[in-house]
């Protein structure tokens, strides 16, 4: 039975020989050579002290395509052009899957053509000493950022290769990204990742670790994100990770996104341990964008104000082509700088926000609900505990694929556009909390002069890329009755 | 008796949010929905199909990969024997934005309607009715010309 603890040693080191067997490229990879390379880096790479020690939020953009040089050149420009502070390195989908073989050909035909034939970097394929070339090549500390359920290899390979900092976690890169896969084996995998972070951390080169916040990125309440980065955080530092960076994705309601921003940080310095440095991003909205370059500079925007105010230590940024997908790597500078533009006007004012205090004592709360369930679900252990409550429904996530997960918790946005529950399913919260919100959904529906439902729900999803918060019935729409005579024109 | 329909994304598809919301509108409006998620093979909703003795099958697919997981669909349905209403919606095809075209190319592959991405469940609801005969408004026997 898995369990919250650290592995020792020959544990690691029993992993570690048989994972590295799984891709040539494993064979390379050594660990006290690692630490020399990670020693001669200057300090202007150094991610977690360049991170940890900023004075305004650092950003960040998403980017990886399968060449070498050409991922060179992409994060070049993307420092030069966008001002990024912090760059990343987006791993192809071959690679999430462990399928190292497609990622090879994928890699191939891309050499011998030129196209972009993966969706981002196999580095596993480049092996150690194609990241190394990677990071001597570019002037900024560089991130791995994939959605990879089993990232063993993935993490040796890049750990070796020069990256200071990598993204997800055993429930965050779980739960939203596939359908099967039990939370006990995903736990036993992030362990070893978390493992040998802290082997490295020990030996003076610090391995900064990201869980990914946004989850499922679609409405996600945010003591629900908060309760899951606490999980990992807890779980990552009991392996040896001391440089803990917890995410949370804008929903768009500014006064929800900075209660929830600050409840973020002050949760994690208050269930992490001491010696951990907690640090917290702030991804910019993760739904459906508007299909129009200048609305999605406008929410890119709304992302900036937010971060502005709620000063996260990093920014994730998203780019007016959101909508169709990639990005050109021009566009991908523009939503940098459209987010540096907004922080530096709007950093210095004294905005006074009402009603911040309050809903970030409302999630502090329900995150607390959260972690209570998953102390009892666990008999005090984190791992249990976390698996036991996904598994009984105390814990959910909206929207989740995995099977893992109940699935059964729906969101829908009050009447001031704060996201609430709608559905609870048995996410385990204080009666009280549930009243909270199912009386603020009951000044929505009065408002908008409908019953509660799913329909709300699926307003709500699509709101943003229609233009607005709140998913409000319009004219053409607010029938309610399902035995209307609409919609054929649609309908076959 | 309450009509049963499956419900599914399939290939390798892992796009959730559509469905979750049409098996939320279609257990609230009667209907006994069985929701086989994401990532679901040709075989998974055939043997649902077959299990539940299914009204009707929902397909769900929003990557652009919907032609090629749907080859060959029809044809083990009835092969098993199965049938169905079945119905195919999401963003069914990758760069082509003639949807009466990609209506078509569905509609050949077997599927007894097909909607875009913008179909609301209430649409799919009164489909269902009509084309299953189960509204108040239509007899029994409409279902026989459908």
């Amino acid at each position: 039975m898995i369990r919250d603890e650290r592995l020792t040693a020959d544990e690691l080191q029993r992993i570690d020989d048989h994972i590295r067997d799984d891709w040539p490229t494993g064979a390379a990879v050594d660990f006290e050579a690692a630490i020399a390379y990670h020693e001669s880096l200057p300090a202007h790479k150094q991610f977690a002290d360049v991170l940890e020690s900023a004075d305004r939020p650092l950003l960040q953009p998403r980017a990886g395509v399968p060449r070498l040089d050409d991922q060179v050149n992409l994060l070049t420009h993307l420092h030069d052009e966008g001002a990024a502070d912090l760059l990343p390195t987006t791993i192809d989908s071959y690679t999430r899957d462990n399928e190292y073989g497609k990622a090879q050909e994928g890699l191939e035909t891309a050499r011998e053509s030129g196209d972009a034939t993966l969706n981002g970097f196999p580095a596993v394929n480049h092996g150690v000493e194609g990241c190394r070339e990677l990071i001597d090549r570019v002037d900024a500390p560089i991130e791995v950022r994939h959605g990879t359920p089993d990232a063993r290899l993935l993490a040796a390979v890049t750990f070796a290769g020069g990256f200071q900092s990598f993204e997800g976690g055993p429930i965050s890169y779980n739960i939203p990204y596939t359908k099967e896969g039990s939370l006990a084996q995903t736990i036993e995998h992030w362990q070893y990742v978390d493992r040998l972070a802290g082997a490295y951390t020990e030996r003076g080169v610090t391995i900064n670790r990201e869980p990914f916040g946004p989850l499922t990125g679609t409405l996600v309440p945010p003591s629900i994100a908060i309760a899951i980065m606490l999980v990992e955080g807890k779980l990552a530092a009991t392996q040896g990770v001391r440089s803990l960076t917890l995410g949370y994705g804008q929903v768009g309601n500014v006064v929800q996104d900075v209660a929830a921003l600050r409840a973020l940080r002050k949760l994690g310095n208050e269930y992490l341990p001491d010696e951990v440095c907690v640090t917290t991003v702030f991804h910019e909205w993760m739904g459906g964008f508007p299909p129009d370059e200048a609305r999605a500079n406008g929410v890119i925007g709304l992302g900036g104000t937010t971060a502005a105010i709620a000063r996260p230590d990093k920014v994730i940024t998203k780019s007016p082509q959101e909508f169709q997908g990639v990005p050109t790597k021009e566009a991908n500078a523009a939503g940098l700088r459209t987010t540096r533009q907004l922080i530096d006007m709007v950093v210095e004012q004294d905005i006074v926000l009402d009603g911040v205090d309050e809903e970030q004592a409302l999630i502090e709360r329900e995150t607390r609900c959260l972690m209570d369930a998953i102390d009892a679900h666990g008999d005090g252990d984190v791992a249990q505990g976390t698996i036991e409550a996904f598994g009984s429904g105390a814990l959910d996530v909206p929207f989740a694929p995995s099977d893992a997960a109940e699935g059964a918790v729906l969101p829908a946005r009050d009447d001031d556009g704060r996201v609430r529950i709608f559905e609870w399913g048995e996410l385990a919260m204080d009666d009280d909390i549930k009243e909270i919100h199912g009386a603020r959904l009951a000044d929505r529906a009065e408002t908008e002069g409908r019953k509660q439902s799913f329909r709300m729900v699926a307003d709500d999803v699509d709101a943003i890329s229609d233009g607005k918060l709140i998913g409000r019935p319009t004219g053409t729409d607010a029938g309610t009755d399902p035995r209307g005579d609409g919609g054929e024109s649609r309908a076959d | 008796m309450p009509t049963t329909v499956i419900l599914g994304v399939i290939g390798s598809d892992a796009h959730v949010v559509g469905i979750t919301i049409l098996d939320q509108a279609l257990s609230a409006a009667g209907f006994d929905v069985e929701n086989l998620g994401v990532q679901t093979s040709q075989e998974e909703f055939a043997a649902a199909a077959s299990e539940h003795d299914a009204d009707a099958v929902l397909v769900s697919s929003l990557y652009g990969h919907a032609e090629q997981d749907c080859q060959g669909f029809h044809e083990l349905l009835a092969r098993e024997d199965i049938d169905a209403t079945t119905y195919i919606g999401g963003n069914l095809a990758v760069g082509q934005d003639d949807f009466e075209q990609t209506r078509t190319t569905f509609r050949t592959l077997g599927f007894d309607r097909v909607f875009d991405s913008e179909t609301t469940p209430e649409e799919v609801i009164r489909s269902l009715e009509r084309d299953l005969g189960i509204s108040t408004r239509e007899a029994e026997t409409d279902r026989v010309q459908a």
